[in-house]
């Protein structure tokens, strides 16, 4: 018999009592907390040990001197590795009189008893990358801050933006290269170090030992290999040679017609907005700030895709109106000769290299002369060619500011005076000392002179060159015999080589005044 | 002081104590303390089984007993299957108590209470009801939640207890006690440790032992003449005993300014105890049997919302452990007359007769802390529960029962599911059928039960 079907009756849930009620609220907070524990655990293990920090400066004058641009990836090293190096390899710095990365022509920043105000001297930046280990690598300001003083016994006095005139940034690079070819850089030695300074947690000490260590001394090894020809033509304190560490290492060059060596003396980065639009770099081959800046920031050590645009713009944006550093008042000043040298200077420098009251701006200044005209080195020039400039332009392809505006020139460009007392030596490659000889011809300006003292020399104006030695500090030598290193070029009766003594004196009496 | 030689105990503890104000007389110095026992019908109608369980301490010779936990409206009970005085239908229930122990020339004194949050199982009937209190905080023990009482719920239970009062005195009792300690609804009034109210309800002591004092006038309005109205105090809260990071409480000299208010409002007498919850470390006195905790709180989990983790503590094996040795810690090492001095305290300060609670079951310590004045007579629960006829162990001479009281407390806990009774084996030989089957005595006779022909 087939049973009846009834509806069932309708019934509802109770409302929950308020114990139940209190204790699904209380449920409910609980895995909140535990939400909210682990997200901070997890936000902490990712701050502490994933995520990439690099060190921020609220100043921007500090965030020059000690702030990321992002090329910690391609030349940084472990900091705590980087640290230790001069005191396990002093062998390998220079023998000038001063210790650690001094040595090197870095700037160190001291209290007035002398002692260091910060862990690395000015051009260096850490950023944190993994498991704590903090990258250290050059910034700008590596290539673009130094000293100056007046006489010897003067504190040093640091101008930013300036050419770093003391600087040795390839025998920095040797000296990093020379530690991972010793046998005793292992990882024993180094932790032995390191941790005598203290300060590792477990996971540091972890990752120090097993990763950082081998790794960094595989990458110099790597460098090292790469970069050998580097070493054949140095190019000493105060200059670089932009474009070869490019071709040897981002574009594996080996050919060596086309590793043509173009050592060239460090420019100054103060005063940017006049030269917005003006044919940048020594050979003029790019008219872009922005990309002049990048291709700048690669060549410091950033990949494409490392280099910290927000803040190498915000440095760009403090270079545009940052001045550069006055004559001091106190110095050798003559106001009369100065008044005369004015003149001269209209006829003869003003049409190529601005006057201040113009800005620096107009008529040729950032224009490239012919090489054929200007007869100044050509080994700078020669170094970038169109095979190399095509290369560039395989660079960040996929990005933004992947590079449209350089050019192979023919010459040199004009560059603005603006502090032209504290860009020494002079001419593209540094090849002249002071002001004053620059106005002889070249037969008569100095065939061997001594770099790296920041002592002004305040009569012919430029670093005094002529002393080896200064106490304890030792300069380098300068030959303009050697490949890049003429002195010749930017003379004759149009660059005021032919003008009497005075006048010559007169001129650069004005030039203290830029 | 008791002389052996020429006086025993029972010579002290065999008076009669007088209250002046009320008339009311006892025959011995004995009380039975208030305990309850789930002896009644689950809505609080009171069954044949409360009369058998009064009746036997009555018989064992108890001078007065103080009811069990009598809550004076639903939302003031503890748990079901305690017998109520919430309406006038209930007088009937406590007329035949009353005569039951009238028979034995035995007094019965009305325990009236509110349990404000400290609801152990608040019963159907308050599914969806919290806890009425001073406070709207949480119990800390349990985590029963509660709400504070507005001023007009507040009069509502004020009349609550003097209408509850008007039917024990109609049900022919012999005076009533408000339950003013153990962490019941009066005590979180009174507690500093509790009351955290901004009203005139709390603040300052006054404010606190306002809402007592309001409850006494209400007892005094509705009930006739001086009918007999005691009060239990618990003299310190210990509010911290469990729990250190709790607030204190109220101390001695807190409660003995409030025993002064109480003489003042025409109250007979003092019933000293403590704690501002139940069970206290400290009340009752003794020890915390984790064997059957675990058992028997199952109840209790879904009361509150501390229920879930304490069942886990009672059942873990070190933190139970671990437990019960913080519990007779903070008990201290003194259980029989541990209230002594806080009563010698409050008895110097009123002239009512002060009554002692606290773990006695000595004759020569009961007759001692009466002729020292500390007291004037004791109540006493768990020796009762051992031994029904204590008392008339005293008068037979002896100092202390055959089978005295561990105070094990197991009967304490037992309670929250099984019948009231004594479950400590070691005083029945280790014997489980003859330990269970003398708790069953409370159930007969059963005016159902058919006599054999």
């Amino acid at each position: 018999m087939p049973l009846p079907q009834y509806p069932l009756p309708v019934w509802h849930l109770d409302p929950l009592p308020p114990v139940e009620a209190k204790l699904r609220q209380m449920k409910r907070r609980r895995v909140f907390i535990v939400l909210l524990v682990l997200a901070a655990l997890g936000l902490l293990i990712y701050w502490r040990y994933v995520a990439e920090v690099p060190r921020d400066f609220s100043k921007i004058d500090d965030h020059f001197k000690y702030g990321s641009i992002g090329s910690e990836y391609g030349n940084g090293l472990p900091f705590r590795i980087w640290q230790v190096l001069p005191e396990m390899f002093p062998e390998y710095l220079p023998k000038n009189g001063l210790t650690g990365y001094e040595s090197l022509g870095f700037v160190v920043e001291k209290d007035k008893d002398g002692r260091p105000l910060f862990e690395t001297p000015i051009g260096f930046s850490r950023r944190r990358i993994a498991a704590q280990i903090e990258l250290i690598s050059v910034n700008c300001a590596s290539c673009h801050a130094s000293t100056y003083r007046g006489v010897p016994t003067e504190p040093r006095q640091v101008m930013l933006a300036s050419p770093a005139h003391r600087v040795d940034l390839l025998a920095y690079f040797g000296f990093l290269i020379r530690c991972a070819e010793d046998p005793r850089f292992t990882a024993d030695n180094l932790m032995a170090r390191i941790e005598a300074k203290g300060g590792l947690d477990p996971i540091e000490r972890i990752a120090y030992r097993s990763i950082a260590i081998p790794r960094t001394r595989e990458q110099l090894l790597l460098m090292s290999g790469k970069s050998k020809r580097l070493f054949e033509n140095p190019s000493g304190v105060g200059r670089i040679d932009t474009f070869t560490p490019y071709k040897l290492i981002q574009f594996s060059y080996r050919d060596p017609e086309l590793l043509r060596p173009g050592n060239t003396d460090l420019p100054s980065i103060w005063n940017q907005a006049p030269r917005v639009g003006m044919q940048l770099h020594w050979d003029g081959n790019n008219t872009s700030i922005h990309e002049r800046n990048i291709s700048a920031g690669i060549g410091a050590g950033a990949s494409p895709t490392s280099i910290d645009l927000p803040r190498l713009k915000r440095i760009e944006d403090w270079l545009l109106t940052l001045p550069p550093p006055k004559w001091p008042s106190g110095w050798k000043f003559d106001q009369a000769l100065a008044d005369r040298g004015k003149p001269l200077y209209l006829r003869y420098c003003a049409e190529c290299h601005g006057t201040p009251e113009g800005g620096f701006k107009g008529g040729k200044v950032g224009t490239v002369v012919p090489l054929a005209l200007i007869k100044t080195d050509p080994e700078r020039l020669m170094s970038y060619t169109y095979d190399f400039m095509s290369n560039q332009y395989s660079l960040g392809t996929d990005q933004d500011w992947r590079f449209h505006t350089f050019r192979k020139t023919d010459g040199y460009a004009n560059q603005p005076l603006d502090g032209i007392w504290a860009r020494g030596p002079y001419l593209h490659n540094g090849s002249v000392p002071t002001l004053r000889d620059l106005l002889e011809p070249s037969d008569l300006r100095p065939k061997m002179f001594y770099k790296g003292n920041d002592v002004v020399e305040q009569t012919r104006v430029g670093f005094v060159s002529d002393k080896d030695r200064q106490g304890d500090e030792i300069f380098q030598k300068y030959e303009t015999s050697k490949i890049g290193n003429k002195n010749v070029g930017h003379e004759g009766p149009a660059y005021g080589t032919d003008l009497k003594a005075p006048e010559k004196d007169a001129l650069v009496e004005y030039l203290k005044t830029f | 002081m008791v002389d052996a030689g020429s006086r025993t105990a029972w010579d002290t503890i065999g008076q009669p104590i007088h209250f002046p104000r009320s008339g009311l007389t006892v025959k011995n110095r004995i009380f039975r303390s208030s305990i309850s026992g789930t002896f009644d019908a689950y809505d609080g109608t009171g069954d044949y089984a409360r009369l058998n369980w009064e009746e036997k301490f009555a018989r064992g010779g108890t001078g007065a007993i103080i009811s069990s936990y009598v809550p004076v409206s639903l939302r003031g009970r503890i748990y079901p299957r305690y017998a109520m005085i919430h309406n006038d239908s209930t007088i009937g229930f406590w007329r035949a108590v009353g005569e039951r122990v009238h028979n034995y020339d035995c007094k019965f004194i009305m325990q009236l209470s509110h349990s404000g949050r400290q609801q152990d199982d608040r019963g159907a009937e308050n599914r969806f009801r919290v806890g009425m209190s001073s406070t709207s905080r949480m119990d800390s023990f349990h985590g029963l939640l509660c709400e504070a009482m507005t001023k007009s719920q507040i009069d509502e239970v004020v009349e609550q207890f003097g209408l509850a009062a008007r039917r024990a005195q109609k049900a022919g009792l012999d005076g009533v006690e408000t339950h003013s300690s153990h962490g019941y609804l009066i005590n979180q009034f009174l507690s500093s440790g509790i009351n955290d109210r901004t009203d005139e309800y709390g603040g300052s002591l006054e404010n606190r032992a306002r809402f007592l004092r309001e409850i006494i006038a209400s007892i005094r309005a509705h009930t006739e003449g001086h009918f007999h109205l005691q009060c239990k105090i618990s003299a310190i809260d210990a509010n911290n005993a469990i729990y250190p990071f709790e607030k204190k409480g109220n101390v001695l000299a807190d409660s003995v300014q409030v025993c002064k208010w109480l003489e003042e409002d025409g109250v007979d007498a003092i019933h000293v105890s403590t704690g501002s919850i139940f069970p206290h470390p400290r009340g009752p006195a003794g020890d915390f049997p984790i064997d059957l905790v675990s058992e028997v709180y199952d109840p209790i989990i879904s009361s509150g919302v501390r229920g879930w983790s304490n069942a886990k503590i009672f059942r873990s094996p070190i933190f139970s452990r671990l437990l019960r040795w913080w519990w007779r810690h903070r008990r201290g090492p003194i259980i029989e007359g541990i209230n002594a001095e806080h009563a010698a305290e409050i008895k110097k300060n009123v002239s009512i007769p002060v009554i002692l609670n606290g773990g006695m079951q000595r004759a020569s310590l009961i007759a001692r802390v009466i002729d020292d004045g500390m007291a004037d007579a004791v109540s006493i629960a768990r020796p009762l529960i051992a031994n029904n006829n204590l008392p008339q162990l005293f008068a037979e001479g002896h100092d202390l029962a055959p089978r005295p009281c561990s105070f094990c407390n197991r009967c304490l806990l037992a309670d929250l599911k099984y019948p009231l009774g004594c479950y400590d084996l070691s005083r029945f030989d280790d014997d489980y059928d003859r330990m269970i089957a003398e708790v069953m005595t409370v159930f007969h006779p059963s005016p159902y039960e058919t006599q054999a022909d």
